[in-house]
């Protein structure tokens, strides 16, 4: 057991000098207490030996890599770096946004009842949309709008166009946070439509999937839209009302990726 | 950098550590081998985006520390230990022996911040995270380490030192 005397405590936990010795001090620093040193033999002597000590440790540790190549630790690095590769993989999936957003999935479908909550091919067969839910349709297949653009944004003009587009429907128009599951906004659009004004999000993912997310002032003499999900010939499609805004977003994805991105859209 | 090729620069450094805290290259690549064992099993503890070796080492501390709890003492491999890769000459042998000497008679809480931070491999952070202590908590113990590390050095080689100089070996 060792004892330490107050001289050695003092300079043991000086943290100029243990930086200093590991090289963790801007070069100014280092300066000074190269001068210091000069005047004090003491805290020298400690760090010289501190140093020195640290050098043959790292020279013995530094055998190590001589020793002959190890099979079995060759195939658990393969084993680990295959696992921890799937785990970012899933935890791209799961992350922390995007378990909020699970969470908001649930909440978001139980506040609409499961009851008939995603639509089948047949029912969705010859259906009436919703004019924006078909606005939103022809504006994500086919760029194109069947409505008078108003206004056009790039992605780094996104702040100038909400407050263009909250301007336009006099009540606050928020992004539609597509972010937070790996998607990047294209463009934004402003459209006069039948209905009034349309707003419209283009967004992409990495791997060049498109999305596109509608949301235009609902209209008071309408019923509101309870929220449905209806899988397309290619795509699927989610549109509901929420406090006086109907919403849709469609995308070449799933059912179940469609209600993430709805509840995305929402939360 | 790759996972994979990550991973192997991080066994290159556990290995590194292993053989320190072992003394023994047997015994330094079965740690390191239960080691990555552990870490396959824990694969999902692992934060992506946070750094994977402070992780690996945490885990190589661990695995350390449980081991030499079973045996209930250090192995006394010192006989076994590689020929170091420094000149061979007698006097940095001997100072090296002393430096070994001197990290066993540390505790286990000081022996390892010095062994971690002389392997230059980690920040500060880093290393009190894998050794799962505050950072002010591992700054006072790599401190209080050294400067033990030091005076029992100063002791042993006031001794030995003396002996080889008398025999006219350096």
């Amino acid at each position: 057991m060792t004892q330490e005397t107050p001289s050695e405590q003092n300079l043991g936990l000086d943290d100029e000098l243990m930086a200093y010795v590991d090289g963790h001090l801007p070069p100014e620093r280092m300066a000074e207490v190269e001068a210091r040193l000069a005047r004090d033999p003491e805290a020298r002597a400690a760090t010289a030996s501190w140093r020195h000590n640290d050098n043959l440790i790292r020279q013995m540790a530094q055998t190590a890599d001589d020793l002959p190549a190890n099979m079995r630790l060759a195939a658990l690095e393969r084993e680990l770096a295959a696992k921890l590769q799937a785990r970012k993989r899933r935890a791209f999936v799961l992350g922390p946004a995007l378990g909020r957003i699970a969470a908001s999935v649930l909440i978001f479908a139980a506040g609409w009842g499961a009851h008939g909550f995603f639509g089948s091919a047949s029912q969705i067969a010859g259906a009436d949309y919703p004019q924006f839910v078909s606005a939103t349709m022809t504006g994500h297949q086919a760029r194109q709008q069947a409505a008078v653009q108003q206004a056009e944004f790039r992605p780094d003009e996104m702040d100038m166009a909400l407050d263009w587009m909250s301007a336009q429907m006099q009540r606050k128009i928020d992004s539609p946070k597509l972010e937070r599951l790996g998607y990047e906004v294209e463009s934004a659009r402003l459209l006069a439509s039948e209905s009034g004004p349309l707003a419209i999000f283009h967004y992409r993912d990495g791997e060049g999937q498109r999305v596109t997310v509608s949301i235009t002032p609902h209209a008071p003499d309408q019923a509101e839209y309870k929220l449905r999900v209806v899988r397309l010939e290619q795509d699927s499609m989610a549109y509901w009302t929420d406090a006086g805004l109907d919403y849709s977003v469609i995308g070449d994805v799933d059912l179940g990726r469609i209600t993430t991105l709805a509840a995305a859209v929402r939360d | 950098m790759s996972l994979k090729a990550e991973v192997t620069l991080h066994t290159a450094s556990l290995r590194r550590y292993a053989l320190v805290l072992t003394r023994d290259a047997t015994a330094a690549d079965d740690l390191v081998q239960e080691t990555l064992l552990k870490a396959i099993d824990k694969a999902d503890t692992w934060q992506p985006g946070t750094n994977l070796r402070p992780w690996l080492f945490r885990i190589m501390h661990n695995t350390h520390i449980s081991e030499l709890r079973r045996l209930k003492t250090r192995s006394d491999a010192a006989p076994d230990l590689p020929e170091p890769v420094v000149p061979d000459h007698q006097h940095t042998q001997l100072e090296l022996k002393q430096v070994l000497q001197a990290l066993d008679q540390l505790p286990e809480a000081q022996r390892n911040p010095i062994i971690l931070i002389a392997l230059r491999e980690m920040s500060y952070a880093e290393a009190a995270r894998a050794l799962d202590v505050p950072l002010g908590t591992f700054m006072s113990r790599l401190g209080r380490g050294r400067e033990a590390l030091r005076q029992i050095v100063s002791g042993l080689g006031k001794g030995k030192l003396a002996v080889l100089r008398r025999k006219g070996n350096i």
